[in-house]
């Protein structure tokens, strides 16, 4: 039983064709306690359906922003010695991260164009949001990233395929999604995650979602929707490795029209791969409360090139817990 | 501080207490109020539901309300847990933007529009306490007498 | 539109839909298969422990593990008539500190067990080791420091129990001297306020909450809807090895295998941040999961931290199934994204110091905003 093995796969993209060798060794065995061997995991289930058990993670750069753009020096960037777009620099919350703190570039996720069709007001409130990132992008406050964007941030995911419920567990602040694939009665309020109810096209996963609550992104850029947003995922398997996913985004109090995603979700294949929890809650508490400390308690660091100074400030009266609405 | 109320207060809190732990509600189950909210700042309001936030741990009421002098400020009054009123049937159609309400209780300590609520009132009369609140479970201990809302003081 | 509103806020029908609802759990899993489509035992579905059943067992029961008939009806028959439910005090203060309306909780039924934990065969757990009898005493006197100043101490309420009156402790401002996560009459910051009040409180192994189960080919996932909105999902791993020590994680790293027609879900790796009744880092946990009937579930768990209890111990509950759609699990049980109120705790102390640094207010070590007793 402890023979190496190979697999060969082919993943056939919209913008890359690429043929990829992965080689699976049999290092886990010995560990292997019950349960399928990540090797022989079955591709299907019993009655004839793809088998998505298991923990998977995207691996690209939509969760910094879906529209395909060059590589940028900062996160949070400023304008440079020249006027120029392509000459900004990473600005002071980033600064001390040198090129850590830049976003790679990306052939873009979107379809069409390669433009989220914003109307001309939404358009104004995005171009905002991508200003004022720091302020108002939820993730940084730890707020469930909502669908799709949990789908392809940069933490792994869980998928338990049950017998009428798909359920989703992600690394990012232990979210979660329930996949009903019976009849269920919509949530009685509106949600951050989103109402799914899913079905089979032949080996393709659909999967209708609504009942947003509109309070989440679609990555840092700043990428926004309103609670009129629905969602139709379809998931199908490129391999027993690898999912297509695609998403058509609908909502017209934000978009002239509809639009589509698509990317690769690719298996984690190492043994006793598993989901770690990202504790956001508690890591985001200083962000999100130390300027309500009694005494301020990150103000100050000191490197061989620089001293990075904070200030906290306390937004006055009812703005200072509209922040947290946001 | 007043020792009569201090006293008397101090008993029926006392009693509360007791229920609590008896009913195994968790001690973090509600809010400390003194640290949040003002007991010498009552606020009484008629206003209009502009929003209701369905949401843990608490659910918020906002409301626009006229003050005296005309201008219209827009409130923010917690209430108790949604998880209960869930179960009961409750969902966010229950209470609608643009019916008007008449909601008591005390103010922010750092002076900004949200309120503690104590008691919404209806058109009609009836008064929902707002108050704090335990954990639900969709079976009911029948309390003849007792699960009836308060028709107020 | 009154009424219509009224019918909606269920005001109306409080009563009616309370006597409606019966004891015994609604059998709603008919046709629940009992093997998943993978050839498992099917533990699929909603489930929650429908009775009220005490912790620790009252000591007049001794070693008998189920309750008559006449107990549990009697039992009931006293939790019907507490007040609480719709207390008016003659302070509107003590009305939204501390009191509880008929609409927003409801009570469970006793039930057939006198407790949950069965083994000590007392129903009671092991005593405490010295250590964590030490870290209790520990947080016990920090707690009552910072109340010495407070009302609650001057009149000699129940939650200054071993402590005394006095002025403000010059200790007040120390670090407090162990991890917290309880409550404290301070608020320097989000470390001094409970692990529920940063929507933080939900722990593995969970006894009060839903949980749903998922079964999947090679991992099983359950999400929990449980306290206010501290809810979590955790998934049991059927294959592959726990992560090296030095990864902790909040809910443990579960792996699970069948022993027959039970899952037995062994968690290890839990960390110190998130403890469960004191037991962090060497706590270590054996649940096991027996579908009984369609619409039972059997669930034991077995608890074992020997710096905290000198043996294991383990309780045992039968949950029952729930719907889909009678049932309305608040689908998102989470409290992070609408806790107001935990900035508004700080900045409300905040208001407090500035004020009686100018003189206009008191010292805000005189309030007790810990205990039962609010701002009184």
């Amino acid at each position: 039983m402890g023979k190496g093995t190979t697999v060969v796969m082919a993943l056939v993209a919209a913008t890359m064709g690429a043929v990829v060798t992965v080689a699976v060794t049999g290092t886990a065995r010995e560990t292997q306690a019950q349960g399928q061997d990540p090797a022989t995991r079955p591709a299907r289930t019993p009655d004839g359906k793809p088998n998505f058990d298991g923990v998977w993670q995207a691996n690209n750069e939509a969760h910094w922003d879906l529209e395909a753009h060059e590589a940028r020096a900062g996160m949070v960037m400023q304008q440079g010695v020249y006027p120029y777009e392509f000459s900004k620099v990473p600005a002071a919350p980033v600064l001390a991260l040198g090129a850590a703190a830049g976003v790679p570039g990306s052939l873009g996720v979107v379809g069409g164009d390669g433009r989220i069709p914003y109307t001309a007001d939404a358009l104004r409130v995005k171009q905002e949001n991508a200003e004022h990132w720091i302020d108002r992008d939820p993730e940084l406050k730890c707020y469930l990233p909502g669908i799709p964007r949990a789908m392809y941030m940069p933490y792994p995911f869980q998928i338990a395929q049950g017998t009428d419920k798909i359920h989703m567990t992600f690394g990012f602040s232990n979210a979660g999604r329930v996949i009903h694939m019976n009849d269920v009665t919509g949530p009685p309020d509106y949600t951050y995650m989103g109402h799914s109810v899913g079905r089979w096209e032949g080996d393709t996963l659909v999967v209708e979602v609504s009942e947003f609550n509109g309070r989440t992104w679609f990555d840092r850029a700043g990428n926004f929707h309103s609670q009129a947003l629905r969602l139709t995922e379809r998931f199908s398997p490129l391999s027993p490795d690898a999912i297509w996913y695609e998403v058509t985004v609908t909502d017209p109090e934000t978009f002239t029209e509809p639009w589509t995603i698509a990317m690769p979700l690719y298996r984690r294949l190492e043994p006793s791969a598993t989901v770690l929890d990202y504790p956001c809650i508690q890591f985001a508490e200083e962000f999100m409360y130390g300027h309500l400390r009694r005494e301020q308690l990150v103000q100050r660091w000191e490197g061989e090139t620089m001293t990075v100074e904070i200030t906290r400030k306390v937004p006055p009266g009812d703005l200072l817990h509209e922040w947290y609405r946001r | 501080m007043r020792t009569k109320s201090l006293i008397t207060g101090l008993g029926a809190v006392a009693g509360l207490c007791l229920w609590m732990m008896a009913t195994g509600v968790p001690a973090s189950a509600h809010h400390a109020f003194a640290a949040e909210f003002d007991a010498d700042r009552p606020v009484e309001f008629s206003g209009t539901v502009t929003k209701v936030e369905w949401i843990n741990p608490h659910v918020w009421i906002h409301l626009d309300v006229k003050t005296d002098s005309g201008a219209t400020e827009n409130w923010a009054f917690e209430a108790g847990t949604p998880n209960v009123l869930f179960r009961r049937g409750f969902t966010r159609r229950s209470l609608l933007p643009g019916v008007d309400v008449l909601v008591d209780g005390y103010q922010a300590k750092d002076g900004t529009n949200r309120a503690n609520g104590r008691d919404i009132t209806l058109s009609d009369g009836t008064k929902l306490f707002l108050g704090s609140s335990g954990t639900g479970a969709p079976w009911e201990l029948a309390r003849p007498g007792v699960d009836t809302v308060d028709p107020g003081r | 539109m009154t009424r219509r509103l009224l019918e909606s806020l269920g005001v109306a029908t409080v009563c009616a839909t309370v006597m409606a609802l019966l004891i015994n759990a609604v059998p709603v899993g008919g046709q629940s298969p009992e093997t998943t489509v993978w050839g498992h035992p099917n533990l699929e579905g909603i489930w929650l422990d429908v009775y009220s059943t005490p912790f620790e067992r009252s000591r007049e029961f001794g070693d008998r593990e189920l309750t008559t008939a006449e107990e549990r009806a009697a039992r009931d028959q006293a939790r019907m008539g507490s007040q609480g439910r719709n207390v008016r005090g003659g302070d509107g203060r003590v009305d939204v500190a501390g009191a509880y309306n008929a609409v927003y909780t409801s009570a469970k039924p006793a039930g057939p067990r006198t407790s949950l934990v069965v083994d000590p065969s007392d129903g009671r757990l092991p005593a405490l080791t010295a250590e964590a009898q030490g870290q209790n005493e520990l947080r016990r006197e920090w707690t009552l420091m910072l109340l010495r100043n407070t009302e609650t101490c001057q009149s000699g309420a129940a939650g200054c129990r071993g402590g005394e009156y006095g002025p403000p402790s010059p200790r007040r401002f120390d670090v407090t001297p162990f991890y917290n996560t309880g409550r404290m009459n301070r608020h320097d910051g989000p470390e001094d306020q409970s692990s529920g009040d940063r929507c933080m409180s939900g722990r593995t192994p969970d006894f009060n909450g839903f949980r749903r189960i998922v079964q999947g080919a090679d991992s099983i996932a359950m999400g929990y809807d449980t306290g206010q909105g501290q809810g979590f999902q955790r998934v049991i791993n059927m294959s592959g090895s726990h992560p090296p020590s030095q990864v902790r994680l909040r809910h443990g790293d579960s792996r699970g295998r069948w022993e027959g027609d039970t899952l037995v879900v062994e968690t290890t790796n839990f960390s110190p941040k998130w403890p469960f009744r004191g037991a962090g880092e060497n706590l270590r946990l054996v649940e096991r999961y027996t579908r009984v009937d369609a619409d039972t579930l059997s669930y034991e768990a077995t608890v074992e931290d020997s710096t905290v209890w000198t043996a294991p111990w383990t309780i045992r509950q039968e949950l029952k199934r729930q719907s889909d759609e009678e049932n309305r699990i608040y689908y998102e049980p989470r409290c992070h994204e609408g806790n107001y109120g935990l900035p508004a705790l700080l900045v409300g102390r905040r208001v407090d110091e500035e004020a009686f640094a100018n003189g206009t207010g008191p010292n805000p070590f005189s309030m007790d905003t810990a205990t039962c007793v609010q701002g009184l």
